[in-house]
C-alpha cells in the first residue's frame, strides 16, 4: 500500500478583500467580500513507502499548500488526500502522530527554552519510550552534532543550527512520513551536506517516507529519485530525475567572449541555436545528438575573433526554468530531421 | 481500564506542556521583576487614593463598603489585574497572519487543550510569583486577609473556574482571527472592556446599577471581581456555592461555544505562505 495517495486534490483559496483600518475589518466581519484563488489545481500522485520525493516549483506554485493538505491542516476543495490510509485533515490528530514536518521558516521549538528542553517535551508529546529516545537523542546528537547546542536556547541559535534542531525535534518519534518544507534555505554548504546526509540515513535505516520541497537542485540531485513538478497548482511532471536530466541533458552551454562587436546575422551549425547576444559576448545552446561542442566552436570562430570561451553542463536550475518555459511540452512535439 | 489509562496518558502529554510554562517564565526574570516593582506602586497609589476618598466622604460607606473592605478588595484587585491582560486575540491573529499555527495543528494534540493546559500553568506560576505582594500589602497598605482557611479555599476555587471561563471566552474572542487580519485594534479594545468589567480597577459594586447589570452579563467578572469579592469580604462565604454554579454555568457555556466557533473558524483557514 503507498504511504500517500492523492487524487485530483484541489484547494481554492478565498481571500478576503478589505479596506486598510480597524474600520475595514469591522466593515469585512459584516459584508466580507472574497476572490478566489487556485493554489493547488488537480492534482494526482502517490508515494510508496521509503521512496523519497523531490516536491519541486516557483514560489507560489502551490507546493506549501499540497504540503498543508498533506499533514491535515488545510482541508482539500476537492479530491482526497490518504496517508497511511487515513484522512489527514478529518483524522488530523491521529495523522500528526505518525507524520513530522518541518517548515522551513518557522519554528516548532520553544524559543526561550535550551534546545534539550524542547526535544524532551516533544519527545513526551509523541509518547516516545524512555529508553528509545535516549537512543535516538544519542545517535541525532553525534549525526547533527547537536551536543554543543543541547543546553543553547533556540533564539541563540543560528540558522544552521536552528535547522539542525528543527530537524531533530521532527524525527525523534520516528514518523514514518515526514514532509520537509524548504528544509536547506539560506544555509551554507556544510550545514546542507550534513542536513542531506542525516535525511539520507533516516531514510535508510527506518525506511522512512520523505517528500521534499526545495528551490535547491543540489538537494534533489542528491536525495530523490523521483521528482514532482508542479507550476501553477497543476502537476507538469512526475517522473524520475534520471529522464529529465536524459532529455536536457543533451544540452549544452557555449559562451564565448568575443574581441570584436559579433556579426549581426550568425550562422550556426544545426542543433544549436543562441540563447543570449551582449557586447562582446554570446551565449549558445547545443544538441550534443546532433553536432558538437567543436563543430559550434570552429563556426563561431570563423565569423568573429574570440578571446575566450566556456563550456558548462545543464543545472537542474535551467532545466526546471525550461519546463516551465514550455520545453517538456516542446519536447514530445516529434523532434525536426538532422540535416 | 483502557479508558483511564489513555485519559493518565493524555494528562502526562498535556502536564508536560504545562510544566514548560514556569521555565518559560524563568527566561524572563527581570520584566517579572519589574512588574512587581509596579504593582507595588500601584498598590500604594490606590490606598492613598482610596483613604483620601473616603476621608473626604467623612468616613462611611461607599457603595455599601467600609474603608477596609473596599482596600481589601482593591490591594487584591491589584495583584491579580495582570492576569486579566490577554493578548491572546492578537497572539492567535499573529499565529494565522505568519501560519505559525501550522505547527501548532501539526502536533498530536488538542490545540484549545493544550493551549488550556498551559494557560492554567500561567495562573500557577502567576500566583507563586506574585504571592509575596501580599505581605507588602499588609505591611504597607494595610491589607487584611481571612483566618478563616474555607474563605481561601472558596477563592481558589473561585478563581481557577474563573480562569477556564476567561480562557475559553478569549479562545472564542480570539477566533475571530480567522475572520479578520486586524487583531491588534480588536485585542486592544477587548484588553480595555475585560479590564474594567472584570472588576480589575474598581470593586464593581461601587459601579452604577446599569453599569453593574452590563457587567453581569460579561463574563469578566468571573475572572476576577468574583473571587476577589470572596476573599475581601464583600461576598460572605455562605454564598461561595451559589457563587461557584453561576461560574460552573459560565464555563459550559463558553466551552461549548468557543470550541464551536474555533472549528468552526478552522475549516476557512488560509495559513499564509502557500
Amino acid at each position: 500500500m503507498p504511504a500517500i495517495v492523492v487524487d485530483q486534490l484541489s484547494k481554492i483559496y478565498r481571500i478576503p478583500q478589505k479596506d486598510p483600518g480597524l474600520v475595514g475589518a469591522v466593515k469585512a466581519l459584516f459584508r466580507p467580500r472574497y476572490t478566489e484563488k487556485v493554489a493547488v489545481d488537480g492534482i494526482s500522485f502517490s508515494v510508496e513507502p521509503g521512496e523519497i520525493v523531490g516536491y519541486i516549483g516557483v514560489n507560489g506554485a502551490g507546493k506549501s499548500t499540497t504540503i498543508k493538505l498533506l499533514t491535515g491542516i488545510l482541508e482539500p476543495s476537492g479530491g482526497t488526500v490518504r496517508v497511511l490510509g487515513r484522512d489527514p485533515h478529518r483524522e488530523r490528530v491521529a495523522n500528526a502522530r505518525s507524520i513530522g514536518v518541518v517548515f522551513g521558516q518557522r519554528t516548532q521549538l520553544w524559543w526561550d527554552l535550551a534546545l534539550i528542553e524542547s526535544l524532551n517535551l516533544v519527545a513526551k508529546i509523541y509518547e516516545v519510550e524512555p529508553r528509545r529516545y535516549k537512543e535516538l537523542l544519542a545517535r541525532f546528537s553525534a549525526t547533527l552534532q547537536l551536543d554543543e547546542l543541547l543546553k543553547v536556547p533556540v533564539r541563540n541559535m543560528s540558522l544552521g543550527q536552528k535547522m539542525r534542531a528543527e530537524l531533530a525535534a521532527t524525527l525523534i518519534h520516528e514518523p514514518k512520513v515526514v514532509y520537509l518544507d524548504e528544509p536547506t534555505i539560506g544555509l551554507d554548504v556544510v550545514v546542507k551536506e550534513h542536513i542531506r546526509a542525516f535525511i539520507k540515513e533516516q531514510n535508510r535505516t527506518l525506511g522512512t517516507t520523505v517528500v521534499l520541497t526545495t528551490h535547491d537542485l543540489g538537494d534533489i540531485e542528491e536525495l530523490c529519485q523521483r521528482v514532482i513538478i508542479i507550476d501553477n497548482g497543476k502537476l507538469i511532471y512526475d517522473g524520475p530525475i534520471s529522464t529529465i536530466k536524459a532529455r536536457f541533458g543533451k544540452y549544452r552551454t557555449i559562451s564565448f567572449e568575443t574581441s570584436g562587436e559579433p556579426p549581426a546575422a550568425l550562422e550556426l551549425p544545426p542543433g544549436a541555436e543562441l540563447l543570449n547576444r551582449e557586447e562582446r559576448k554570446l551565449v549558445l545552446r547545443f544538441d550534443r545528438s546532433r553536432t558538437s561542442a567543436s563543430q559550434v566552436a570552429a563556426s563561431v570562430m570563423a565569423q568573429v575573433e574570440v578571446a575566450d570561451f566556456a563550456i558548462s553542463e545543464p543545472d537542474m536550475a535551467s532545466i526546471v526554468k525550461q519546463i516551465y518555459a514550455g520545453g517538456m511540452a516542446q519536447e514530445d512535439a516529434p523532434e525536426p530531421v538532422a540535416a | 481500564m483502557s479508558v483511564l489509562n489513555t485519559l493518565r496518558r493524555r494528562a502526562g502529554v498535556y502536564g508536560a506542556i504545562a510544566a514548560m510554562v514556569p521555565k518559560g517564565f524563568l527566561a524572563y526574570s527581570l520584566w517579572v521583576w519589574v512588574e512587581l516593582f509596579t504593582q507595588v506602586l500601584s498598590m500604594a497609589i490606590m490606598s492613598f487614593f482610596w483613604r483620601a476618598v473616603y476621608a473626604g466622604a467623612g468616613g462611611g460607606l461607599i457603595g455599601g463598603l467600609t474603608l477596609q473592605q473596599t482596600l481589601n478588595y482593591v490591594l487584591l484587585a491589584q495583584v491579580l489585574a495582570p492576569m486579566v491582560e490577554s493578548r491572546f486575540i492578537f497572539h492567535m491573529g499573529w499565529m494565522l497572519r505568519e501560519g505559525q499555527i501550522a505547527v501548532d495543528l501539526a502536533r498530536p494534540v488538542d490545540m484549545q487543550a493544550r493551549y488550556g493546559a498551559e494557560n492554567l500553568a500561567e495562573l500557577l506560576t502567576d500566583l507563586t510569583i506574585k504571592a509575596p505582594l501580599l505581605l507588602v500589602a499588609w505591611l504597607l497598605f494595610g491589607l487584611q486577609l481571612p483566618s478563616n482557611p474555607l474563605t481561601w479555599g472558596a477563592f481558589f476555587v473561585a478563581l481557577l473556574l474563573g480562569r477556564v471561563v476567561f480562557f475559553c471566552f478569549n479562545w472564542m474572542f480570539a477566533s475571530l482571527a480567522f475572520y479578520t487580519t486586524e487583531t491588534w485594534g480588536l485585542s486592544v479594545l477587548y484588553e480595555g472592556v475585560a479590564k474594567f468589567f472584570s472588576g480589575a480597577l474598581l470593586p464593581l459594586a461601587i459601579l452604577p446599577g446599569w453599569l453593574q447589570t452590563v457587567a453581569d452579563v460579561l463574563p469578566f467578572a468571573q475572572m476576577l471581581y468574583v473571587p476577589v469579592a470572596l476573599l475581601s469580604g464583600i461576598t460572605p462565604l455562605s454564598e461561595a456555592p451559589r457563587v461557584w454554579l453561576i461560574q460552573l454555568a459560565w464555563l459550559v457555556g463558553t466551552a461549548v461555544v468557543s470550541r464551536y466557533a474555533f472549528n468552526f473558524g478552522l475549516r476557512k483557514v488560509t495559513v499564509q505562505g502557500g
